[in-house]
């Protein structure tokens, strides 16, 4: 309580948030491990705490098979995926927030969400028919390799569309990104429309969002681009917190401000294909974890990008622990748990006194 | 020394900027001056680096500016914009603080808390910027600006700050401390450049005066040998100004007539 | 010499099991006592082979006979729960041809437990086949066979009765009807097989499978019936459904008729077929059944 208050008195003099983003850095780091913990032991086959230090402790000969199988092809895998997952969509979603200056944005904005479903929604309703060549030839990987291919596409179109005289106009990224959005959206449209009974009921369950499919394969496939995407990190944090006072202050202040545009949106767009190209689309994380601790700890972007990444990551491996056990032995799609979990939270901050103070500007 | 030599900015073509050449010295507080339209914003970001002018070059030091890296460019100059609204709740100093960073400050909290104070802000770090008025955000910019050019000669080499309208929304007194802080600046060798409104603030603060009108520069030198009813009656429209009481019923109030000035 | 270390013996005699013996497999699978049925006509067949009891789980398409829905449930039938399913402990899973998703069904295989899949072609001669594979995989192979064998007949009987039909009706079915959009039931379709072995014609040949058609394709077929299913959230009126441009001008409409029947009854093709097939052929053609 002393420390709070200490801490909290010294803020209020200070101005500088430094100390209670430290303190956030810490509780998330802390708040992740006991996420991890519940993903690895909560499930509906009763695979728990005991079978796990079994596990760990080298001892695994004495679990029986199908609870090792549990263990090792369902929990640790999920886990590890829900991890990368829920952590590329916070920091992407926070960098993007940065990079149009606005609360609202979310990792879609550049365009890689839709391009990823229209290609999704392709592979599913024409890969048994036009596309079945190509869905023979690559089998389980047709569809995540459509979908972070899509995704990508729409992106690099996006930001060609929006870049004159090499200089990428936010205002121009949103304007295209919504053109974009409703052009992609009207394909997608009109593939669904398209769709037998199969693809449809297909399409449903992938737009919701599933950890389901997690394999070691996927993880070692997404592995680089969240990696990429946490590493520049350090690099852009200082650039994304000058360019809030506009691209004009930002480049007086030495920021490469092109440069940081192009390597974010490359980055946010990498990693958030990959994810939704093994997950389907899981909303919403991107948007409220960095907005929930911008409230909290203030928009400085050194501690806001790594805590967003940590928040995600808890956030996403709690939704799926729910997603499995609410309604076993059937599954939740993921996507409404997140949505369910974060949009009062999100409603009762921004309307309470702390919300309110943080729209200023807006 | 930064030289804009034979600077054009033409846009649909029309020129924003025609062929203007200046020097930014050392030691000497520049003031440009002129009608709105003029171009003297559009001058400024081409000397900041800002805008790539369609003709014409900028040295800094005899170094082509496009041959400076942003990194390299914000050791040379700092610049004060206009005005800014902030899309997220930074606190004053987390504004500040930024500028200090990007001096390469080791201590950058530290730094911009004394930029405050220089300012007159001190006690005003954890208020949201969005929250201030007009002139304390004016000044939170200013102490930025200072915070990544604390000193006006560093190694030797004299520092640039770029001041566009900074006294737009500032109450007099506010505008007073602000360009006598300027002319601290240059008189310790550093290299400043302002763009004026007031006529009567850019007789009293400039070294070195240049009046744009029309993109071109029409005039430049001293305010003494500059400022007359010709110039100001060529490029504002109105004769009789200079140097003239007004009717004795209208009180006129002179802050370049205040006690404890000095030129 | 040293002795083999029982962990790996077990590893050994596993990896024995799943390679060396498909027969024993099924032979395993005979008697295993907790089932997890994936499939509405999987579900109907054990039920109707008398061995409901031993199924511990159903999947949310098995909602025949009743008691299979009091059943603990893991999920759609292409999206079950691999660890769902597990929880069930299962020793048996028998699922439909077509259930999914691949990767759980991926860790039920590699969990070693049998999983024996039962091919569903949308051809009603092929369920007799589909009972024997149920039959078989519970160990029940005799009862399956006169199971088998009386559908047999009352298939070819419904057929040689609605095959005495001279004037076929012509029918569409709709498999949704929502937002306008007629989601028809072409050829090499469950639907196809039933109206066809009901005494009928399947207004839409143009398509296989489960496939929206325009309102123009709708018009040209001019079905004399529309068939639907019954219940669910979508449930359409025949007032509705006749109000839609694609169905207005149908001798259909005209005549207003618009059948509903219970879907898994319609189109499960199990055990139960025959009898949806002479329900729907009285259904059809009411004159021709009045006393």
């Amino acid at each position: 309580m002393n420390t709070l208050a200490l801490l909290a008195g010294r803020r209020a003099v200070s101005g500088d948030r430094s100390a209670i983003g430290l303190l956030m850095l810490v509780a998330l780091v802390l708040l992740l491990v006991l996420a991890i913990f519940t993903s690895i032991v909560v499930g509906p086959t009763g695979v728990g705490l005991p079978h796990l230090l079994d596990y760990l402790s080298g001892n695994a000969a004495a679990l029986d098979s199908q609870n090792l199988l549990i263990l090792e092809a369902v929990r640790l895998p999920r886990t590890a995926i829900g991890l990368l997952i829920g952590a590329a969509l916070g920091v992407s979603g926070a960098m993007m927030q940065g990079l149009f200056r606005n609360p609202l944005a979310d990792p879609g904005i550049v365009g890689v969400t839709s391009g990823a479903a229209l290609a999704a929604v392709t592979a599913i309703v024409l890969g048994p028919t036009l596309l079945f060549p190509l869905q023979s030839v690559l089998g389980e990987q047709f569809l995540p390799l459509m979908a972070f291919l899509g995704g990508l596409a729409n992106t690099f179109l996006l930001y060609a569309i929006a870049t004159r005289h090499g200089q990428t106009s936010t205002t121009a990224l949103i304007l295209s990104g919504i053109a974009i959005a409703a052009m992609t959206g009207a394909a997608t449209g009109l593939l669904i429309f398209m769709a037998d009974d199969r693809a449809l009921r297909d399409i449903t369950f992938w737009s919701l969002g599933s950890l389901s499919g997690a394999s070691t394969s996927k993880i070692l496939a997404i592995l680089p681009f969240v990696g990429f995407v946490m590493l520049i990190i350090p690099f852009v944090a200082k650039g994304l917190d000058a360019l809030v006072l506009g691209d004009a202050a930002a480049f007086h202040m030495g920021v490469p401000v092109q440069r940081l545009k192009r390597l974010t949106i490359l980055a946010v767009a990498a990693a958030c294909g990959a994810t939704v190209a093994v997950a389907g689309s899981i909303g919403f994380v991107g948007i409220i974890v960095p907005h929930l601790l911008r409230l909290a700890i203030g928009p400085s972007h050194r501690f806001l990008l790594p805590t967003s990444a940590l928040g995600g990551a808890s956030l996403l491996l709690f939704a799926d622990s729910i997603a499995r056990t609410i309604v076993a032995p059937a599954e939740l799609p993921i996507g409404i748990i997140t949505a369910i979990l974060g949009a009062p939270v999100f409603l009762m901050l921004l309307l309470g006194r702390n919300g309110r103070s943080s729209m200023e500007g807006l | 020394m930064i030289r804009a030599r034979e600077i054009s900015i033409i846009r649909s073509g029309r020129a924003l900027v025609d062929r203007v050449s200046l020097d930014l010295t050392p030691g000497r507080f520049t003031v440009v001056i002129g009608p709105n339209g003029a171009g003297k914003s559009t001058l400024l970001k081409a000397i900041s680096g800002e805008l790539k002018p369609d003709h014409g070059e900028v040295l800094y030091n005899d170094r082509r500016l496009t041959a400076l890296s942003p990194i390299e460019l914000a050791a040379e100059r700092a610049v004060l914009p206009q005005s800014t609204a902030l899309s997220f709740p930074f606190t004053a100093l987390e504004v500040v603080r930024m500028g200090a960073v990007a001096h390469g400050s080791l201590e950058p909290g530290l730094a911009a808390r004394q930029a405050l104070t220089r300012v007159g802000l001190g006690g005003f770090e954890a208020r949201s910027y969005n929250a201030l008025s007009g002139g304390e955000q004016q000044r939170v910019q200013l102490a930025r600006v200072l915070a990544q050019m604390p000193s006006p000669v560093s190694n030797g080499k004299p520092c640039a700050i770029y001041l566009d309208e900074p006294t737009a929304s500032l109450d007099i007194g506010h505008q007073i401390s602000v360009l006598e802080l300027a002319r601290d600046f240059a008189r310790a060798g550093g290299i400043v450049l302002a763009i004026l409104h007031d006529l009567n603030l850019a007789a009293e603060f400039a070294d070195h005066l240049a009046i744009l009108h029309k993109g071109r520069l029409v005039c430049e030198g001293r305010p003494e040998n500059t400022i007359d009813d010709t110039i100001i009656r060529e490029v504002y429209g109105i004769s009789g100004t200079v140097g003239r009481l007004p009717a004795a019923h209208i009180p006129y109030v002179l802050p370049q007539s205040r006690q404890s000035a000095q030129r | 010499m040293r002795s083999v270390p029982l962990h790996r013996r077990l590893v050994l005699s596993l990896a024995c099991a799943l390679v060396i013996a498909p027969q024993a497999t099924l032979a395993q699978s005979a008697d295993a006592k907790r089932i997890v049925a994936i499939g509405g006509t999987v579900t109907e067949i054990i039920y109707a082979l008398g061995e409901g009891d031993r199924i511990v789980a159903v999947d949310t398409t098995s909602s025949y006979p009743a008691e299979a829905t009091q059943k603990p449930n893991i999920g759609y039938v292409r999206q079950v729960s691999a660890e769902g399913v597990l929880s069930q402990k299962p020793d048996l899973i028998i699922a439909e041809a077509g259930a999914g998703p691949v990767d759980a069904m991926n860790i039920l295989k590699a969990s070693g437990l049998t999983l024996i899949s039962i091919p569903s072609p949308p051809d009603t001669s092929a369920i007799p086949a589909k009972i024997r594979a149920v039959g078989e995989a519970i160990g029940r192979k005799d009862k399956a066979d006169e199971l088998a064998l009386k559908v047999e007949a009352t298939l070819k009987a419904t057929a040689e009765k609605t095959a005495s039909t001279t004037t076929k009706k012509k029918v569409l079915f709709a498999l949704s009807l929502a937002n306008g959009r007629v989601m028809a039931g072409g050829s090499q379709s469950s639907a196809d097989a039933i109206i066809r072995l009901a005494g009928g014609e399947n207004a839409v040949s143009s398509v296989s499978g489960y496939k929206p058609l325009t309102d123009e394709a709708v018009i040209a077929a001019a079905p004399d019936v529309v068939l639907v299913m019954s219940g669910g959230a979508m449930q359409m009126t025949a007032e509705q459904a006749f109000a839609l441009p694609a169905l207005a001008s149908s001798p259909a409409a005209r005549n207003k008729a618009f059948v509903t029947m219970d879907g898994l009854y319609l189109l499960g093709l199990g055990p139960r077929a025959a009898e949806a097939a002479a329900e729907l052929h009285g259904k059809l053609y009411p004159e021709a059944t009045k006393p």
